[in-house]
């Protein structure tokens, strides 16, 4: 029997930084380390788009030369062109972006260390499972990065095929540095799969006593969704790669005309995959947008329920309209017309959000802390996308946009836009209940600032690029496009430089002393159950299970 | 409420019997107590079923191909991890607690997810409720004390529901003085 034990109660952390840091169970430790491992990867995936940045600043080749690659103009003598290092850059920021910065930091991340808080659990469900999964997704990183440096095709290190890794491309590609990347990518979608099954359980069968599924907080649902979303998603590309591998060394001919295989099939099943990926990265920032609003307009949310049931929508929709990245392949009209409609349907359910992320500004009052002005600069940035992605979905348009840098620029204001602004609107919302300090405002403002006029700057001459029809993926480009390839380097520069300063702005600000530890530093909008909890939270919360007055106000989230 | 009166003390033993645990009857009381899972079979269903299905769409364009045969198994694999994963949940947290009341004996068995049951018994003449509002490892903490040991019960409970269950419990101890 469980002998009575009636006595203090001291709770004392007496861990040490390795058992802490490397063999963590806690949910919210380990959203710490995702955080933190993503963000070093996306330094990464934005360096290479710097170098890549710096590259297309002028016409002709002045960086990746065959005789070396150089880091400072160009004066130093005989240039080659190198494509290959272009193809490889362009590759390595693709697939460290799609699988292992934006999901891990906003699903990994964030859904680690508060999804659990919002619905009132003790922890995952399955707490080591969850240690698996982080380190699977370092291990799966380390292969990404190893692929750039490891012998690949046309004698050169790294391989240079695209993130999608179409065949016959893939399949041709010398050296071992693809199948490092096919590995990365399965030990992510492991890492994910994994994932999603701990977040899926611990959403359904975790919640407090008394939170029905349509009273949980909007970020929990949105965690939800994407968790689905991914477990319907990703074993159909842990499939693809995986005959990609068999295709490439064990002479399988899955995608291989020679042996009746089919290649577009490949491209199939990659875009079923690739296009709820995209929800994947971007839901659970709908979720965190939606509490920021909520927070800054001193409003609970317009419409919660048309909200969670737009975030089941898009996840629903997203299965269904894949073939509109493959218009070109040769599909029926009879195909591309139903693949046209149902991607124009996708606005329906978006046009709800947005508008009811307005409409919950409206005749609130709007504050302009930090995290709003993210938020804002969100709904901005990802509305623009989405006018684009309106534009893009017709089929006969895009017979022209298709593979030039209008899809560019549409999908970076969807996506690195989009989801990249809800990561910060999440880390200044967040950093004082995960760390106890907040950043100062000025710093947040002025990163913000410099952030959005530069990552304007870099995409939105891209439409022109576009519309002037400069194919995307080539390392060089005729004169004519010269001014607008000008201009977006210099607000990739400026978009870069205001990453820099935020790097060194945080961890300033968390080598300094706790300045925001009061529960909630914001005001009584911002009413989920983490708000409820010290900052920064102890070890271990909601032992017991909360109280239903606590996380329940009023009639909607 | 995860607590819940399976037999309510009544006046009467059936005829002829009495509630003595000494003479084989069946307890007079049973209580049962239970932690929260949020997820009802109901639900289990409806969200595995949906899932399964929406795991056959991208099946349905590649029958006929080899390619198939290549998918399927990750589909079976991703279908069973979530089938594993909510059973299992299920299973580790299906702590639960049951009181069984005689005349002249009181009975707590404890079913715990992993490990063997517990169990304590005593005299219920002698057996006093305590709540320890602030005291003990969660508010409101409920114990029995007799037989020379204090267990807890319904530790897993929310507060509230501690505080019914520590009413409850006086009430019915008292009847069976």
């Amino acid at each position: 029997m469980a002998d009575a034990a009636v006595h203090g109660h001291e709770e004392h952390d007496d861990r040490s930084f390795f058992t802490r840091w490397f063999m963590s169970t806690n949910h919210k430790d380990i959203g710490i380390l995702y955080l933190f491992v993503s963000g070093f990867v996306g330094f990464i995936a934005v360096a290479f788009t710097v170098y890549m940045r710096m590259e297309l600043m002028n016409p002709g080749v002045q960086y990746m030369c065959m005789e070396g690659a150089r880091l400072t103009a160009a004066a130093a003598g005989e240039c080659t062109p190198n494509g290959h290092l272009w193809n490889v850059l362009i590759t390595g920021h693709g697939i460290l972006m799609m699988f292992f910065v934006v999901i891990p930091a906003l699903f990994g991340g964030f859904g680690n260390y508060f999804m659990p808080l919002q619905i009132g659990a003790p922890d995952m469900a399955f707490p080591r499972m969850n240690n698996l999964s982080f380190w699977l997704y370092v291990a799966g990183s380390s292969l990404a990065i190893a692929s750039v440096f490891a012998p690949g095709g046309n004698d050169q290190p790294g391989s240079g095929v695209g993130w999608v890794l179409y065949p016959p491309l893939s399949t041709n590609e010398g050296g071992m540095s693809m199948d490092l990347a096919i590995f990365a990518v399965h030990l992510s979608g492991a890492s994910s799969i994994l994932g999603a099954i701990n977040m899926i359980t611990t959403f359904l069968n975790m919640r407090a006593p008394g939170m029905t599924l349509f009273k949980v907080p909007l970020f929990a649902w949105s965690i939800f969704v994407t968790a689905w979303l991914i477990l319907l998603a990703l074993p159909v590309l842990a499939g693809a790669i995986t005959m990609l591998l068999t295709d490439r060394n064990f002479g399988t001919t899955f995608f291989d005309p020679q042996g009746g295989g089919d290649p577009v099939l490949y491209q199939h099943i990659l875009w079923f995959f690739g296009h709820p990926e995209v929800y994947i990265i971007i839901l659970p920032g709908f979720g965190i947008i939606s509490h920021v609003i909520a927070t800054f307009s001193r409003k609970p949310i317009f419409g919660y329920l048309p909200m969670v049931w737009a975030l089941i929508a898009i996840g629903g929709l997203g299965f269904v309209v894949w073939a509109h990245h493959m218009y070109t392949v040769g599909m029926s009209l009879t195909q591309q017309s139903y693949f046209m409609l149902a991607t124009m349907v996708i606005a329906v359910p978006t046009g709800v959000k947005i508008f009811s992320w307005i409409a919950t500004m409206w005749g609130g009052s709007v504050e302009f802390k930090t995290p709003m002005l993210w938020a804002f600069g969100f709904l901005f940035l990802f509305t623009v996308g989405g006018v684009t992605g309106i534009v893009l979905s017709q089929a006969a348009v895009d017979r022209y946009y298709h593979d030039t840098y209008y899809v560019v620029a549409h999908f970076h204001y969807v996506m690195s836009l989009g989801a990249v602004f809800c990561i910060f609107a999440g880390i200044y919302f967040y950093l004082p209940k995960m760390a106890g300090r907040m950043i100062p405002e000025w710093a947040g403002k002025l990163h913000f600032w410099t952030m959005f006029i530069g990552a304007n700057l870099t995409f939105f001459p891209q439409h022109f690029l576009g519309r002037q029809s400069m194919p995307r993926r080539y390392i060089d480009y005729p004169e004519a496009y010269a001014y607008w390839n000008e201009v977006s380097s210099w607000g990739a520069f400026l978009a870069f430089a205001s990453f820099v300063f935020f790097i060194v702005i945080l961890f300033r600000t968390l080598m300094q002393p706790m300045n925001a530890t009061e529960n909630n530093p914001w005001n009584e909008h911002a009413d989920t159950l983490e708000w409820t909890l010290p900052s920064p939270p102890p070890e271990h919360t909601f032992e017991t299970l909360p109280k239903q007055s606590d996380w329940d106000k009023g009639p909607a989230h | 409420m995860p607590f819940q009166w399976q037999r309510k003390l009544q006046e009467d033993p059936p005829k002829g019997g009495s509630f003595s645990y000494e003479d084989g009857s069946a307890p007079a009381g049973l209580l049962r107590l239970w932690a929260h899972q949020s997820l009802s079979p109901k639900g289990f269903v409806v969200f595995v079923g949906i899932t399964a299905g929406l795991l056959c769409v991208p099946l349905i364009p590649l029958i006929g191909t080899p390619v198939l045969w290549g998918l399927l198994p990750f589909m079976l694999l991703a279908i069973t991890a979530l089938w594993w994963g909510l059973k299992r949940s299920w299973h580790d947290r299906s702590v639960s607690e049951e009181l069984r009341l005689w005349s002249d004996r009181i009975e707590l068995v404890r079913c715990n997810p992993r490990g063997p049951d517990q169990v304590w018994e005593a005299n219920p003449y002698w057996v006093t409720v305590a709540i320890h509002p602030s005291k003990g490892p969660v508010p409101n903490y409920v114990t029995l004390s007799g037989n020379g040991r204090e267990v807890e019960i319904g530790a897993f409970l929310s507060e509230d529901e501690r505080q019914d269950l520590y009413a409850d419990l006086q009430d019915t101890l008292r009847g069976l003085r």
